[in-house]
């Protein structure tokens, strides 16, 4: 027996190994079966609708009543749009700041927790730091709005107390940005943390003890050993969170609706306005276009550029 | 937050659900479908339909499924979904689906009703406030309801009876472009003062009893706040719960009386935004830009007076803050005034079920639905006689009533056909010229010819 099993295993073996390049179909076939879920949802939810918003964008379209077709007016209304100027001005400097405060933020509080912390507060300071992004952005938009109240609110009330009047956070065109950047870090700064964190911890530790064998300072270490294994990881957060930046909306419209005067407007918030209280669907098309094409863009530099600084093991 | 017949609460939003950013997009890609491939609009002249047709007409009685969307919050659902059970008890053969959309504004409501249709959503009944009834009318997307109220004559004269002449009038200026009937009037909502006769007492204010002056407004903050520490009142940015109080207060509105003028630049409105900024840069009203609670607030006795018609009044319920407080006309200038706005109840053109859709009106329009709106209702019933009803008085603040009699004084919520969007601009300029940021002349310049651009 225990020479028939083997003979006969290798046989079976070489059996479907013949009737795989014989008929040549089943495997693929099942691949595709595999796949076609995320294909499916794929066609669906993001190439039919792209399509389709390409296919909108030449037309005028109400909602309401048939749409018409209006050749590349669109397009050409889109040159003369102050507003969406300014959207995407204000979506800039949101995505720049978000993608440079979390970077910075992240990393640091990922070297923190990496190092200096025992293991019971390391997991508490985990928690914590990610626990914000496990909430829903209405909660935290609404929290927000009664903690920066300028009469009820705890941080005016601190203020207050050392002598400081608080501005108006969410009122004042100067203040209503920054104070949606600064919303936004605290919601959503866990993400990028854990990312770092899982970053720092494939670096591998014989490399770092090497260098501070060689004489290296901590800080040197960090700088020229750390930080350059690190660059994969902060590049990949780097895109990402430029993309989930660019496409700001939740906060921005439940806080201040765009307001005021236009100063916290985001380019997605603005095509939602267009599409859904305007009710110009074809135009918002062209915008979602825009916001399309820019966040490509960005990401084609952005590859192209991490070939001078992001280093390839 | 600005909310004239169903009600959120002034100075608290109404929590939206959270739009993420990936279903948006998602949502747009599957809006935008629609007419990529061709498919009509439900709501653009759909089948009559085999299940009751049209036209009022028709033996028998009707059957079948019936969509009805109204404008309400989870508690407002709850309250609705009661209302609905004596429905079903008396028409089994008709399966109700009642839906509750928790928009953050009217306008906000009528853009989600839109969406909906046109992502093809049979819908038979939707309750329509001011901000959106001109435009379903003028789209063509609702069913007259002159054959099926010619059918129902004594129903329908008995109900109109004992509603609002003003309503009805304004609801055939503003809400039937072609001379036809498209709505059944509902519940509405007014401008008053809510105020708590202990804060007032406390720094020896009587509260008035008509009409009062800014002057005697501002005196009455004056004494609170030396005496008791407390906010006179809440001055926010909402059209309807801030801007229009202030402005009608004054003889003044954002919009003519046929709307397709903007006055709201008009001397007598930078006059009431310059008012309603100095009682915040005095220290009469909190600073805006944040949000609280404000019958918490007057409950807690941190806040003497806020705006509202009747949905604060469930909150006061709610909070067990009702006696000790009382509703007040909104303090004038020029003239007494308040906004109103209200609901009606048109039936879509793309019904399937017209009769049906009929049916449940004419329940909406009893006696008994009105009497059942008293408990959960954020708005003033349609009908007088429960309006001023003791069902509706009893468990509410002192002069409720109020909110029916300023009906004689009120104006209509201009609501041109860009709704949506013209109430975001005058928002926001109030919101800049009471926070400070600009002076309400420039503010309500600036405003004046964005929205010159949405009229045309």
């Amino acid at each position: 027996m225990s020479t028939v099993a083997p003979a006969r295993v290798l046989e079976e073996t070489t059996h479907r190994a013949r009737r795989h390049r014989a008929g040549g179909r089943s495997a693929p076939l099942a691949g595709w079966l595999f796949v076609s879920p995320a294909v499916l949802l794929f066609c669906v939810f993001i190439l039919g609708p792209f399509i389709a918003a390409m296919a909108l964008s030449l037309f005028s379209y109400d909602l309401l009543t048939p749409a018409q077709f209006v050749g590349l007016k669109n397009f050409r209304t889109l040159l003369t749009d102050t507003t969406l100027v300014r959207a995407l001005g204000n979506t800039f400097v949101f995505a720049f700041a978000s993608v440079v405060t979390h970077l910075v933020g992240g990393l640091l509080l990922a070297v923190l927790v990496n190092r200096g912390l025992n293991r019971v507060l390391s997991y508490f300071v985990r928690v914590a730091v990610f626990f914000p992004f496990l909430i829903s952005w209405a909660a935290v938009a609404l929290l927000w709005k009664y903690v920066l109240d300028p009469s009820f609110g705890i941080v005016s009330y601190y203020l207050g107390k050392i002598g400081i009047t608080a501005p108006g956070w969410f009122t004042d065109p100067a203040w209503a940005l920054p104070s949606i950047i600064g919303v936004d870090f605290w919601h959503t700064i866990g993400y990028t943390f854990l990312i770092m964190l899982a970053g720092l911890q494939t670096v591998p530790a014989e490399m770092t003890e090497a260098a501070r064998v060689d004489g290296a300072s901590r800080l040197q270490s960090f700088v020229f050993v750390t930080l350059p294994l690190m660059t994969p990881t902060l590049f990949f957060a780097s895109v990402i969170t430029f993309i989930g930046a660019f496409q700001i909306f939740d906060p921005v419209q439940i806080i201040t609706a765009g307001g005021p005067d236009n100063s916290t407007v985001t380019a997605v918030m603005y095509l939602y306005q267009t599409g859904f209280q305007a009710f110009q669907i074809g135009y918002a098309s062209t915008i979602a276009l825009v916001v399309f094409a820019v966040i490509m863009l960005v990401t084609i530099l952005q590859f192209w550029g991490s070939r001078k600084w992001v280093h390839n093991a | 937050m600005v909310s004239h017949a169903g009600g959120a609460v002034p100075g608290m939003s109404p929590l939206r659900r959270s739009l993420g950013r990936r279903s948006f997009l998602r949502s747009l890609g599957g809006a935008a479908l629609i007419p990529a491939v061709g498919l009509p609009l439900a709501g653009c002249g759909g089948d009559s339909g085999s299940g009751g047709g049209s036209g009022g007409g028709g033996g028998g009685k009707p059957s079948g499924s019936l969509t009805f969307v109204y404008y309400g919050d989870a508690n407002q659902q709850k309250s609705y979904e009661a209302l609905f059970t004596k429905f079903r008890s008396e028409h089994p053969e008709i399966t109700l689906k009642a839906q509750g959309i928790a928009a953050k504004s009217w306008a906000d409501f009528a853009n989600t009703v839109s969406t909906r249709l046109a992502g093809g959503q049979p819908l038979d009944v939707v309750q329509i406030a001011t901000e959106g009834q001109r435009i379903f009318a003028s789209k063509g997307l609702l069913e007259p309801l002159d054959p099926y109220i010619a059918k129902d004559q004594a129903m329908v004269d008995a109900y109109y009876k004992d509603t609002s002449p003003e309503i009805q009038g304004w609801l055939k200026q503003y809400a039937s472009p072609d001379g036809k009937t498209y709505y059944i009037p509902g519940g509405y909502n007014t401008m008053a003062l809510y105020v708590s006769d202990k804060i007032f007492s406390a720094a020896g204010v009587t509260p008035p009893t008509d009409t009062w002056s800014w002057d005697e407004f501002r005196a009455a903050g004056e004494a609170i706040k030396s005496k008791t520490g407390a906010f006179l009142t809440s001055v926010g940015s909402g059209y309807f719960t801030d801007v229009m109080p202030w402005l009608t207060n004054n003889g003044a509105s954002t919009f003519n009386e046929d709307w397709t003028q903007i006055t709201f630049n008009s001397p007598a409105a930078v006059e009431a935004l310059t008012f309603a900024r100095s009682l915040v840069v005095d220290g009469f009203a909190p600073k805006p830009g944040g949000t609280f609670d404000a019958p918490t607030a007057l409950s807690q006795g941190k806040i003497a007076s806020f705006g509202g018609g009747r949905w604060p009044t469930l909150d006061l319920v709610r909070l067990k803050a009702v006696d000790g407080v009382e509703l007040v006309k909104w303090p004038m200038k020029a003239k007494a005034g308040s906004p109103v706005g209200w609901d009606a109840w048109p039936i879509l053109k793309g019904s399937k079920n017209k009769d049906a859709a009929w049916t449940l009106i004419s329940y909406l329009m009893s006696q008994e639905f009105g009497e059942q709106t008293v408990v959960g209702g954020g708005a003033v019933p349609a009908r007088i006689s429960v309006a001023t009803g003791p069902s509706f008085l009893q468990n509410a603040p002192k002069n409720t009533q109020l909110l029916y009699e300023l009906l004689k004084v009120a104006t209509p919520i201009p609501a041109p056909n860009r709704g949506a969007e013209i109430q975001a601009v005058i928002e926001d300029a109030w919101l800049q010229g009471i926070s400070g940021t600009k002076d309400p002349q420039t503010a309500l310049n600036d405003a004046t010819t964005k929205l010159q651009s949405l009229l045309t």
